[in-house]
């Protein structure tokens, strides 16, 4: 299990604030957010690339803060994947064996038995240069997992590939940390990239965890509008609270919330149900018109006019056109709303 | 990929025929009788009598004969050796300097640097007028007089200083352009496979950094040879002082009454010997020449060893 304490340190450009972080044994976790987030940052303190300002890196109990990188048996994955091009696959692979003076015939069944588990055999001889980035990600990973580090640190691995090889990357990623059954801490900006490989994923912004939970967790109840904007709720709008009904221009929803004065509104779009001959019985029901489509592999987005613009997800054999009208209905329980 | 084969083939054809030309015509001029060349008899007179030495005549005899006077063997010896020296200190204190330089947060890095950078676009004599006032006077001079002998004007450590100055900032800028272009994540990630800084420098760094390093050793090592101003103003030269102001062990290396090549030519120029002073020019072109073909060589193959 891995611990951050009230992390905090300041590298100049990039900055942390005390950052709270628990990652249990066999856990996938995301850490997710903008570019400039502190990401990267985070991960190179874990290494102990930088030193901490103020608090501390708790690994299986012991205390990771003091100690250099070559002492913390941490392993890490850079964004360009920094295979030592001087060296070819196998020796690259060896190398932390290598540093830990273990003798050669264990190091090269060792080293064997990761090129196979990651079928890369045909590669083992080729130098870095001549890889491509999928055979480059594999390498990058077998050289960090032969040394059975205490956690893995990804950082943006998957940012490299296309998008086949992402997704089939992805999957491997998750079906290699199952596998050895350690602490995968992935770093990335994209969600769907996130959705697809974590346990949980953590948001983060201006160097400060802002929410950590599953997927399904942050889906459904963001911490503030800029989780929701970053998780994909396409629908975030300014509006005034009563505390029983939001006001958004001049049309007013029914949602009960604890909010009174400014707030900032969320509604993701697969929640506003279009409704079928006008028929709507609950409530927040509203006539709109059809602005734009966008048709999706297994859905289309439509862009309705309901006063202000909203962004509805249709998955009916319907396919509605620009000037069409129709009407949706937005259960309360759908939107979110926020302190301002 | 064949446009590169091209243009490489084109560079080496120009590069080998512009070196090949410059010896072949340096060696011509050289070869032949110099004094029918450039010195009338009316010339060699009055060379004759403002001379000031009484070999002159002896040395105007030389129409490349240059190798049987021991000034020349002299000069040599010692311009050799003070630029080993030179380019050993530069070496050695300078690539631990560029890698830190290159990879530490260090206060005032920035001035080094900029300090660094300046003395390249500095003249020679610049620098030796530099050194004559840093030596001459406050804490050096103090320092000069608590060891009992002087910097300035000495082959030892009079010229090491001078040659070292520049020979230093040039092969730092080498070195240092040599570890920025090495990504540090390599190091980052040796480190976290487990090696130690110094491993991590060993085996990936190094390698990586070999014949950026090479080069800044030869481009050290061709500055400091090619030192002139610094030299001559911080040192002077040596060779009409008598012999007793020699030190037993300057004379056991062969460096007494010789000076510093490139100082050489001028002062024979100067005293009239033109011929002697091309002997040596010639001598300093053709060592010139092979440190920049090796340090091509170096550039072109990507390695050293």
């Amino acid at each position: 299990m891995i611990e951050i304490k009230n992390l905090s340190g300041n590298l100049g450009e990039f900055h942390l604030h005390d950052i709270n972080l628990k990652v249990n044994k066999g856990e996938y976790l995301t850490i997710l957010g903008p570019t400039g987030a502190g990401k990267t940052v985070l991960i190179e303190y874990i290494t102990g690339i930088y030193k901490p300002d103020k608090g501390i890196i708790l690994v299986d109990g012991e205390d990771m803060t003091p100690l250099y990188p070559e002492e913390r048996n941490i392993g890490y994955v850079p964004q360009d994947y920094a295979l030592f091009p001087n060296l070819n696959v196998r020796k690259n692979i060896a190398y932390g064996l290598e540093a830990r003076r273990m003798p050669k015939d264990q190091v090269n069944s060792i080293v064997t038995e990761m090129i196979s588990r990651l079928k890369i055999e045909y590669i083992q001889h080729r130098m870095p240069l001549h890889l491509s980035g999928g055979e480059k990600q594999r390498v990058a990973l077998g050289r960090a997992l032969t040394t059975e580090p205490r956690l893995l640190l990804l950082d943006e691995p998957l940012s490299a590939l296309d998008e086949n090889l992402r997704t089939e990357m992805a999957r491997e990623l998750r079906r290699l940390q199952r596998d050895v059954n350690g602490i995968f801490i992935h770093v990335c900006h994209s969600f769907e990239e996130a959705a697809d490989v974590s346990d949980r994923i953590a948001i983060m912004n201006d160097g400060m965890i802002i929410q950590t939970g599953t997927l399904q967790e942050i889906l459904e109840s963001p911490k503030n509008a800029f989780v929701a904007r970053f998780v994909k709720s396409q629908n975030i709008f300014d509006a005034v609270s009563d505390g029983f009904n939001l006001k958004i221009g001049q049309t007013t929803f029914v949602q009960e919330n604890s909010f009174k004065g400014k707030v900032k509104v969320a509604i993701r779009p697969e929640n506003i149900a279009i409704v079928k001959n006008g028929n709507g019985k609950g409530k927040n029901i509203f006539p709109g018109k059809v602005r734009d489509v966008k048709f999706k592999p297994y859905f289309d987005e439509i862009l309705v006019d309901v006063d202000f613009p909203l962004v509805v997800y249709s998955k009916s054999e319907r396919h509605y056109t620009k000037g069409d009208n129709i009407t949706i209905e937005i259960p309360p329980d759908n939107i979110l709303s926020f302190d301002s | 990929m064949s446009g590169e084969k091209y243009s490489r083939k084109s560079f080496n054809a120009f590069f080998y025929s512009f070196a090949g030309f410059l010896f072949v015509y340096s060696a011509y001029l050289f070869l032949s009788n110099l004094d029918q060349l450039f010195v009338t008899d009316a010339a060699i007179k009055t060379r004759e009598i403002t001379s000031w030495g009484e070999d002159r005549e002896i040395l105007n005899q030389f129409a490349g004969g240059f190798w049987k006077d021991p000034y020349f063997w002299k000069s040599l010896n010692l311009t050799i050796v003070i630029t080993l020296i030179t380019t050993l200190i530069a070496t050695i204190v300078g690539v631990p300097t560029a890698y830190a330089l290159s990879r530490y947060r260090i206060p005032g890095k920035s001035v080094v640097d900029v300090l660094f950078s300046s003395l390249m676009v500095m003249p020679g004599s610049v620098i030796g007028i530099c050194l004559i006032v840093m030596f001459n006077y406050g804490p050096l001079w103090d320092l000069q007089n608590f060891l009992g002998f002087k910097f300035a004007h000495s082959i030892f450590p009079g010229m090491v200083i001078a040659s070292l100055v520049l020979s230093f900032a040039f092969g730092m800028s080498a070195w240092k352009a040599t570890f920025d272009s090495v990504n540090p994540r390599f190091e980052q990630v040796a480190r976290s496979l487990g090696s130690s800084r110094w491993r991590a420098f060993k085996t990936v760094t190094f390698p990586l950094a070999k014949s950026g390093i090479a080069t800044g050793v030869i481009l050290a090592w061709t500055r400091a040879m090619a030192e002139f101003s610094a030299v001559l103003f911080f040192c002077g030269t040596f060779r009409e002082l008598p012999a007793s102001r020699f030190s037993d062990f300057t004379k056991f290396l062969q460096m007494d009454q010789a000076d510093w090549v490139s100082v050489a030519v001028w002062a024979q120029v100067e005293f009239g010997n033109i011929e002697y002073g091309f002997a040596l020019a010639f001598v300093l072109v053709a060592i010139g020449g092979l440190s920049v073909y090796v340090m091509h060589r170096i550039g072109a193959k990507g390695y050293v060893w």
